[in-house]
């Protein structure tokens, strides 16, 4: 059996870690054979994703237990759900847990999460529940920017009219396929609907490489929808994101439009 | 949180007072489409659900991590082009998957893939004509994975 022991240096002197999350080191100790590693925490520093790195490097390492001084509720259910016991509590040296791990002491620590092995995972109902809740939780959470987000999908939609659309196209191949690109990025709905509105544009003689960028900016960038992006994913990955796919939906266009001109001339 | 939503609503109040009409318009087009998200946001209610029960943060990590190779590729482009519902349905689930080990390149896949629709094609294909769709769709994936590649290449300010 191994144990995993958060700490603030690689040898057996080193004091646990009080953060989990944010230990210097993770000891794996083999509790049969006595093997030592010391593992550096490569994310030791970082505030976001620290704490799944731990429990993918327990997970890697094979550890059945955790000890370390403070693990948040969070990351302690993610260790308890891959198998992982975790004791909370402990200032000791990392010596000393090995030692009183050996005698059988664990009655001592002050904080215990214990964990569901993979079939009791699968068939427990608590766990039903408990991840159920967890859902509901997060979708609870989300539900006011969602309705903002729909609230506003409406305002858009009600106020930007075909007619305004068409307007403001010059022929500009190039400026008419980023003003595509921003409108496709500001409405929002069924994908369905940018096809007819395309198909109306390609009418009124707006470019294809215009409607080719509105199509594909319409469901690929989320101006209105951006708020709940930040909010569920952060804020460096939405606007990375939404202004990566605004940016690529011009080549896109372009090459999309070209293919198939190619392809229209040599083969249909 | 609160801010955005209660932005939006003053904004309503706002034009309620200048044009009762239009935002009475609105608001019926805004019910249709919270109508219209009930079903989808159960669908992804359940499949959260059925996640967390069956699938651990070592799995997810293995099949859409920042390791996880051509599979961190195919499932989510897969993933997006069968998804159904609004995107913003969506962002509870990959919240959920990226706080359990999913890379940042997964997500932004499936998010991108969402814009290739096997069930609305044929009524691109009215539109625009075969030759256009089939084009279209092969460049919309193969963009999807440009978007995943810059997101995990261009560095976090966070980075060492």
């Amino acid at each position: 059996m191994k144990i995993a022991i958060s700490a603030d240096g690689p040898d057996s002197g080193a004091k646990v870690a009080q953060k989990l999350g944010t230990a210097r080191y993770m000891i794996i100790v083999d509790m049969e054979n006595g093997d030592y590693e010391a593992v550096q925490n490569p994310v030791a520093s970082a505030q976001r994703g620290a704490g799944i790195q731990i429990v993918l490097l327990a997970v890697d390492k094979g550890a059945e237990t955790i000890v370390t001084g403070y693990c948040s509720p969070a990351i302690a259910d993610q260790l308890r759900a891959n198998g992982i016991e975790v004791l909370t509590g402990i200032a000791d040296t990392v010596g000393e847990v090995i030692e009183q791990y050996r005698k059988g002491e664990w009655g001592k620590f002050p904080g215990e999460v214990s964990a569901l092995d993979a079939k009791e995972r699968k068939l427990h109902r608590s766990a039903l529940i408990y991840t159920a809740r967890s859902a509901a939780k997060q979708f609870i959470n989300i539900l006011p920017i969602l309705i903002g987000v729909v609230l506003l999908i409406g305002l858009f939609n009600t106020f930007i009219t075909k007619d305004i659309l068409t307007s403001v196209f010059s022929g500009n191949m190039i400026l008419d396929t980023l003003r595509g690109a921003l409108f496709g990025s500001i409405l929002a709905g069924n994908p369905i609907n940018s096809y007819i509105i395309g198909g109306e544009l390609l009418n009124y003689g707006i470019s294809l490489f215009a409607v080719t960028a509105f199509i594909i900016t319409w469901v690929t960038v989320g101006l209105v929808q951006l708020p709940a992006e930040i909010t569920t994913l952060g804020r460096r990955f939405a606007l990375l994101r939404n202004g990566i796919s605004f940016i690529l939906s011009i080549p896109i266009a372009i090459i999309t439009v070209i293919i198939v001109n190619l392809v229209k001339r040599w083969f249909v | 949180m609160l801010l955005f939503p209660f932005m939006v609503l003053l904004l309503y109040g706002i034009l309620f007072a200048l044009m009762p009409e239009k935002i009475l318009a609105a608001l019926m087009r805004s019910g249709t489409i919270l109508l219209n998200m009930i079903v989808p946001l159960l669908l992804v209610f359940v499949l959260m659900v059925l996640l967390n029960l069956f699938l651990n943060t070592a799995q997810i990590s293995r099949f859409l991590g920042r390791g996880a190779g051509i599979r961190g590729i195919l499932l989510p482009a897969v993933a997006g082009i069968i998804s159904t519902g609004s995107i913003y349905v969506w962002y509870p689930l990959l919240r959920n998957v990226r706080e359990r080990g999913a890379g940042d390149s997964s997500i932004a896949i499936f998010l991108y893939n969402r814009a290739v629709k096997p069930f609305l094609l044929p009524v691109m294909v009215g539109y625009f004509g075969w030759v256009y769709v089939a084009v279209l769709t092969v460049c919309t994936v193969l963009g999807s994975f440009v978007v995943g590649y810059l997101l995990d290449a261009i560095p976090s300010e966070r980075s060492p």
